[in-house]
């Protein structure tokens, strides 16, 4: 699937936001199955190699997790939880990575213009040539992806492949998963098969089983089926996400009230001077010789 | 300025006149030493480092002002020097805090100044009966939202640029919000101060950066401050 022209949708720090949609393009998605993950961790190598990130020492955490979380250098993470569900054991193996929210937080929070950009096909990228490394993206997202990278001083996280789209191959991590659990393509398409997979985990004890792909956020790319899809905080995903209060409040609330305040004392000053002038000594006061003002 | 022959009247040179400006709230010829020459220096290490702060954060907080980072050689310069030159503001405001923290005692004078009723009549330029010191009610309101202001903004400052690994979320939200919200306050505060330390006052700039003011500008603006330094009454 190829994913023609980069259109941007939205842009970090732009006055022109989301005025850019000049045709509709393909908008695409990742799919992750996370009943049919095995947890072989193909996928961290393959991200590893394609995105030619360094290696990063692994941490024996007391399970097959690679590291207790992802790092600058390390995109793509399964994550493996254990949880006692009534008499049964499960195991459940979840790809952590960036989900391409069609709400970046990270996008809302950063100050620089140009460093996060949405393209049209949904996919939220970096640019590290405008990225500053303040790291307020850190607190704009709900799921706690971007990392700060201490060797280039800036931020860093899964791009989708997008480099491969733009050649007509899908992501690295899908290119190398052995048992089908992660696809590519257009949303749609992945979204109604994921559906097919829900129902079919329905039919076979998982009643609960659901597709994640949160309208708080207004929706991912990256969409996941769980079995256990009204428990997603079992796989480490947060219930409701959606950019974080703080950080709305932040930007929509004190940012323009900040505003409103500075240039309300600087057209108070002037008004101020306007009416009132200068402060000067009474007319006919007192002023002894050679102590005039300056 | 008829500052000379004024000094040799007195039999001051220039010597003597340069010794005199080393202390203050004395009198030299026609002129009263209002800032020290220490003070004088601290007050502007304060001044150019918050304008470093003012002008390296600007295009952070707004892309608006974007342009502004090209002063300092663009924004990711802008975002390496910030944090350093607030450290620079945080010390420089702990000198002029530790230096004029006793002078800003608010007296009974200094709380009517602040009320409503005080500053109306301050900006109307009708408060010649007030009992004005050496810092009127509002200078020192000002000295201490100054330090406030200057503590929220370094610990809300250190959160933020920190690894953000060390904090909670909701820490790293409320200092966004904190640091936004102390700036956008100090910085409305700094244009009434320079408005009314220049254009509104004359004869007001001279005291922080020469040090010294005329008798008439101490009469008319600090005329308790007047009479303690003078011994002469102010309104006669």
């Amino acid at each position: 699937m190829n994913l023609d022209a980069l259109e941007v949708r939205q842009s970090s720090a732009s006055a022109w936001g989301s005025k850019t949609e000049l045709r509709n393009l393909k908008v695409v998605s990742k799919l992750i199955d996370t009943s049919t993950c095995i947890g072989c961790k193909a996928c961290e190598v393959a991200c590893q190699e394609w995105n030619d990130l360094h290696i990063v020492p692994t941490t024996q955490t007391g399970t097959y997790q690679t590291m207790p979380s992802l790092d600058a250098n390390y995109w793509n993470l399964i994550q493996f939880r254990e949880r006692e569900i009534g008499p049964d054991f499960a195991w459940l193996l979840r790809k952590d990575g960036c989900m391409h929210c069609g709400d970046p937080g990270c996008l809302k929070a950063c100050p620089a213009p140009g460093a996060i950009v949405q393209y049209q096909n949904g996919i939220v990228d970096v640019n590290p040539d405008n990225c500053i490394g303040c790291k307020m993206c850190e607190t704009g997202c709900p799921f706690d992806i971007p990392r700060y990278s201490e060797q280039t001083g800036k931020m860093s996280k899964c791009t989708l492949c997008v480099d491969r789209g733009q050649v007509g191959l899908e992501p690295a991590c899908v290119k190398s998963c052995p048992t089908g659990c992660l696809e590519f393509g257009d949303k749609t398409d992945l979204a109604a098969r994921a559906n097919e997979r829900v129902e079919q985990l329905k039919q076979n004890g998982f009643p609960q089983a659901a597709l994640y792909d949160p309208p708080g956020v207004g929706g991912t790319t990256v969409i996941t089926v769980l079995a256990h899809g009204d428990h997603p905080e079992w796989y480490g995903l947060p219930k409701d996400p959606h950019v974080p209060d703080g950080v709305r409040f932040w930007k929509n609330i004190v940012r323009p009230l900040g505003a409103l305040a500075i240039a309300g004392a600087f057209f108070s000053m002037v008004g101020h001077y306007l009416s009132f002038g200068p402060k000067k000594p009474k007319e006919g006061a007192e002023t002894p010789k050679g102590d005039g003002q300056r | 300025m008829t500052r000379m022959p004024v000094v040799e009247q007195n039999g001051m040179g220039d010597a003597a006149m340069a010794r005199a400006r080393r202390t203050e709230d004395i009198v030299v010829g026609d002129e009263i030493v209002r800032e020290r020459l220490s003070a004088r220096v601290v007050h502007w290490s304060v001044a150019l480092t918050f304008f470093i702060c003012l002008f390296t954060g600007l295009p952070i907080w707004t892309p608006y002002l974007g342009f502004l980072a090209g002063l300092f050689g663009g924004l990711h310069v802008c975002r390496v020097l910030h944090p350093w030159a607030g450290v620079a503001f945080a010390v420089a405001s702990t000198l002029m805090f530790v230096q004029w923290a006793s002078q800003m005692l608010l007296t009974p004078a200094d709380r009517e100044f602040i009320t409503p009723r005080g500053m109306l009549k301050y900006f109307q330029y009708r408060n010649e009966d007030a009992d004005v010191g050496k810092y009127n009610g509002g200078q020192k309101m000002l000295f201490w939202a100054a330090g406030l202001g200057a503590l929220g903004l370094l610990l809300s400052g250190i959160v933020i640029w920190l690894p953000q690994e060390n904090f909670g979320q909701w820490l790293r939200q409320a200092s966004y919000i904190l640091h936004d919200t102390a700036f956008s306050l100090f910085f409305a505060m700094i244009i009434g101060h320079i408005y009314l330390g220049t254009a509104a006052e004359p004869g007001t700039f001279r005291s922080i950066v020469r040090g010294t003011v005329t008798k008439s500008w101490a009469r008319l603006h600090h005329p308790a401050w007047y009479r303690e330094v003078t011994g002469e009454q102010p309104r006669s």
